[in-house]
């Protein structure tokens, strides 16, 4: 193939215009911001108003603030092992063994699909905290217990054990799925017990999937932070937006401290992600086999042991469901039950949604004032819609956003491999980075009418911090759609491509007609996916802690904060419960579509629409008889 | 009708074709044929535009389209994958082409509907999507598709590799009879010597970038140009060097340092009929036998090696392994190459 010159082409320009776009996204908004961060640890004054470069250094090294890493490292590690053995168990007892009611078991086992974050947290808070419905039924039984059991580590790696298992639940059932049963049967004939064929067989081609699951869990401890912030557990990331809110006037360089303390952390996330892609990189366990058979359930042939994983599965499914069964069932319970705690069986009532009531209080002056509307429920109630409002517009624009961003450059990095090559890196690029170091970054870097690049806006300020909030979003948002819409793309034939050129389509014909119908139902998952992990995130905006900012998550941990009995917070644990059983509703929702009727190909939707015309004429066919019945009757 | 002069096609510094020089008749069914990686698709690309040469032109018509765009080529292909869009209906897949050249939609509905009969698709199978289709019933979708837009060639890349061995002997007829219906040049690249022997007009035989030999399926089987083809295409034998010294000796006058080669089915076993003059007659053991029905493929070694012949299963003249035998071999029956791999004189 020869190079000659050619016509300026339309599509050229579109390339250049990309190519500008996506150098201002990289280094206006992954680098610049990231890198001012890390130069601020070395540019701090010290008392006498002279820069030195190690002052922050030495005050980790001298003062507590080392503590806050050694925390994160130790719920990081507990977690490592408490949410595997969890995560394995719940697996193994739903695809593996023959466990009765297995199906029952793995709905409860992944409620967490539908809540986590915050929502989770207030959940087992509503049941385990000092005035939670299980504390205070303990404490009737058992007066002198300690009703303060649930704070601290104990409290965070108890709730982050049962929050984290979602990824298990859904990636380790697919590696066990995927067991081709023949190597199971293979190994029972040579005269495997079935535990050794677990052992042996089994595990091993886990392995890969437990390896990953294992960093990942990892990460998630380390950069832990809605639990320990309601929990109160003084791990890195907490600390970090404490900092970050505070001023030097407080605390020796809070901010520079900060960047410090975010920095550390991103460079455990790298480290870590580094070891796993270079063992991903070595090559995986693929089956062989091309005619698999499906994994049959292994019976527990020792009774003593049948009975004892029985117990230990429904054990396990109470500790799922009982936060989720009674949130639901508060949410319908009246102001003064869920205050009580108490389950009032004889009234029922849709306040905590749509509620608008009054409520008397009694002031310091000793004379009662009424607050008008104040138990007011999620749909209703000022400061929650704000919140929903906020947090789905910005969830919204943001979802789409780096979908469509990711769409267009993996349209490029399929076609061209060098350059596309670096474009793929530079969008991975803030999976590197914790969340909250590129936050944190954003929050200080934009702070200033200096920023050039973004005509000298301040991009913090007031409600432009929005516009901060929504790039934050899609920047994070970038290497997860990455992932999902690249292997998309892997399944485009190429042909398909040279098929539709030959019939005379153009280059945007061919993608919008040709490979855009193919790729869109996994681009709609990953914007409903993404969709739903930002409408309820909580880490990201508590680092802007802004009021302009403040997201659904935030108003549910300020609701959880107080129960005021002034401000507007009145009702405020029936709201929280409501607001739950809304988030489940829509995640619950999001993940039907997604995997239920997104995953269909043409040819089942077309079966199914058939199956629907067949009903509809059987029903006209009955109607049809029936009519010369009728008309035929009079004579 | 499509001419293609001095051809040469790189890939970095990988020359995948050297000088390919073809010229297909109007109407013919012309394969290129050869192993994979040889340069077939290649060249079958960049006649549809998806290859643009390093050197040489692409004449259809006499008109040079080198450097024409793919999409105004109009030469119609049929992928190895059939490359039909998942997303849309049959109708939809054919109709593709139609819709793009912005045709009014009673029309389109015409020719779709007129070509869907021609390929024996029915109306109900057009409202299908093509995932409920069967392989051959795809097949028939993926010409439709290359044809309805009326091309002036159709380019077919494989298109009965996918299909499982009974389907793809059935389908290779009904491919010959719907291109002699159309009358539609056709270009058809395959691996498969038998599809090739059976389907094509001519053949071109392509060897790690190069055309070895072009020619009718006669010329190519029993006047192999290169040792290349003659080792190709069927089953062959080579001569020992003992043996054509025995043929020789009946005043054969072969080149020893030639190498010499004999199909299968020229060698005769106890055929008195066949040891005429100038044949050589050689005394043999059965050394094994494959029994296929309809003909038997038996090793016969003669001393200095082992004979593969095949003889029609008559039901008569069967010989067990063991079997004392005498085999003929004829000098004209011969293929002889000199040592670089040229066809050379007897």
């Amino acid at each position: 193939m020869t190079l000659r010159p050619k016509p300026f082409q339309p599509i050229k320009m579109l390339q250049i215009i990309g190519g500008v776009f996506f150098a201002y996204l990289f280094f206006g908004f992954m680098l610049l911001p990231c890198l001012n961060t890390l130069t601020s640890i070395f540019t701090v004054r010290n008392a006498a108003g002279e820069i030195d470069p190690l002052a922050v250094i030495r005050f980790f090294l001298a003062g507590s603030m080392s503590q806050y890493v050694w925390n994160s490292l130790k719920l990081a590690l507990c977690l490592v092992i408490t949410v595997n053995v969890v995560g394995i168990s719940i697996v193994l007892l739903t695809e593996y063994f023959d466990i009765k009611g297995a199906k029952i078991l793995r709905l409860g086992y992944m409620t967490t699909l539908i809540y986590s974050g915050v929502a989770l947290v207030t959940g087992y808070m509503f049941l385990y905290a000092s005035d939670g419905i299980i504390t205070t039924q303990l404490k009737d039984a058992f007066p002198n217990i300690n009703v303060n059991w649930f704070t601290g580590f104990n409290a965070v790696l108890f709730t982050m054990t049962f929050a984290c298992t979602s990824n298990h639940a859904l990636f380790l059932r697919n590696a066990i799925r995927g067991i081709d049963y023949n190597t199971v049967e293979a190994a029972r004939n040579m005269g495997a017990k079935p535990f050794k064929v677990l052992w042996k067989v089994v595990f091993p081609t886990l392995l890969p999937t437990l390896f990953s699951l294992t960093v990942m869990t990892f990460i998630t401890g380390l950069c832990a932070m809605s639990a320990p912030t309601l929990l109160g557990y003084d791990s890195i990331n907490p600390e970090i937006v404490r900092l970050a809110g505070s001023s030097v006037a407080d605390e020796a360089f809070p901010q520079a401290r900060a960047a410090l303390l975010s920095i550390i952390l991103a460079c455990f996330t790298i480290l870590l992600l580094t070891v796993l892609s270079s063992y991903e990189r070595k090559g995986h366990y693929l089956s062989v086999s091309k005619t698999k058979a499906k994994l049959q359930k292994q019976k527990i042939t020792n009774p003593v042991a049948n009975v004892l994983a029985h117990i230990y599965a429904y054990v396990l499914f109470i500790i799922y469901m009982t936060p989720v069964v009674m949130i639901v069932v508060f949410s319908f319970q009246t102001f003064s039950a869920v205050r009580m705690r108490k389950l009032d069986l004889s009234q029922w009532t849709l306040v905590n949604y749509f509620g608008k009531q009054d409520y008397s209080y009694l002031t310091s002056r000793g004379t009662y004032k009424v607050r008008e509307g104040s138990i007011s429920g999620v749909f209703s109630n000022e400061a929650t819609l704000g919140g929903i409002q906020t947090s789905f517009v910005m969830s919204v624009v943001a979802a789409a956003l780096a979908c469509v961003i990711v769409v267009v450059a993996c349209n490029y990095i399929f076609k061209h491999k060098k350059t596309g090559t670096i474009l793929e890196y530079a969008l991975l690029f803030p999976w590197l980075l914790p969340t909250i170091l590129i936050c944190y970054s954003y929050r200080t870097f934009f702070n200033s009418g200096d920023v050039w690049y973004v005509f000298g806006q301040n991009l913090y300020y007031a409600d432009r911090v929005r516009i901060l909030i929504i790039i934050a979003y899609t920047v994070v948002k970038l290497p997860f759609s990455l992932r999902m819409i690249k292997a998309a793309f892997y399944a485009i034939d190429e042909e398909l491509e040279d098929a539709a050129r030959n019939l005379g389509a153009g280059p945007v014909r061919t993608f919008l007609k040709v490979k855009l119908p193919i790729i869109l139902p996994s681009v709609l998952a990953v914007f409903a996916l993404n969709f739903n992990a930002l409408f309820t995130e909580y880490d990201m905006s508590a680092t802007f802690a802004s009021t302009y900012g403040t997201t659904y998550a935030m108003v549910i941990q300020s609701m959880c904060r107080e129960e005021g009995l002034y401000g507007y917070n009145v009702n405020a644990s029936g709201r929280r419960c409501a607001s739950t059983v809304f988030i489940m509703l829509v995640s619950g929702l999001i993940l039907y579509l997604v995997y239920g009727v997104g995953a269909r190909d043409l040819g089942e939707r077309l079966e199914a629409r058939d199956r629907r015309r067949k009903r509809i004429d059987r029903v006209k066919a009955v109607f049809r008889k029936k009519q010369p019945a009728e008309a035929a009757s009079p004579q | 009708m499509i001419r293609l002069n001095n051809i040469v096609v790189k890939f970095g510094d990988f020359t995948a074709l050297h000088d390919i020089n073809v010229h297909v008749k109007e109407g013919e069914f012309f394969t290129f044929l050869g192993p994979s990686g040889c340069g077939k698709t290649t060249t079958l690309r960049t006649i549809t535009g998806f290859i643009e040469p390093a050197e040489g032109q692409v004449f259809v018509r006499d008109r040079d389209i080198t450097h024409v765009p793919i999409e105004e080529r109009n030469i119609g292909i049929v992928f190895q994958s059939y490359a039909l869009f998942p997303t849309m209906t049959v109708y939809d897949n054919i109709a593709f082409g139609l819709r793009v050249k912005k045709m009014k939609k009673a029309e389109v509905d015409e020719k779709v509907r007129a070509i869907a009969k021609k390929v024996d698709l029915s109306d109900e199978q057009l409202k299908k999507a093509v995932s409920q289709l069967s392989g051959g019933q795809q097949q028939r979708v993926a010409i439709a598709r290359a044809l309805v837009t009326e091309p002036a060639i159709i380019c077919l890349d494989e298109p009965l590799s996918n299909l499982d061995a009974k389907l793809r002997v059935q389908l290779r007829m009904e491919l010959k009879k719907m291109q002699k219906d159309f009358g539609i040049t056709s270009i058809y690249v395959t691996h498969d010597q038998e599809e090739a022997l059976t389907l094509s007009d001519r053949i071109a035989v392509f060897n790690k970038g190069v055309i070895e030999q072009i020619g009718t399926p006669n010329e190519i089987y029993n006047h192999s140009a290169t040792e290349f083809v003659c080792n190709f295409i069927g089953d062959i034998n080579r001569l020992s060097d003992d043996i054509v010294e025995k043929l020789n000796a009946k005043g054969a006058q072969l080149d020893p340092t030639h190498h010499h080669y004999i199909r299968l089915e020229r060698v005769h076993v106890n055929d008195a009929q066949h040891a005429e003059s100038g044949a050589v007659s050689l005394s043999g053991t059965v050394e094994s036998r494959e029994y296929y029905g309809l003909y038997i493929k038996y090793y016969i070694n003669v001393g200095s090696q082992t004979l593969k012949v095949i003889e029609r299963n008559d039901g008569v003249h069967l010989h067990d392994t063991g079997d004392a035998v005498t085999v003929t071999v004829h000098p004209d029956d011969l293929m002889s190459y000199a040592p670089n791999g040229e066809e050379a004189g007897k």
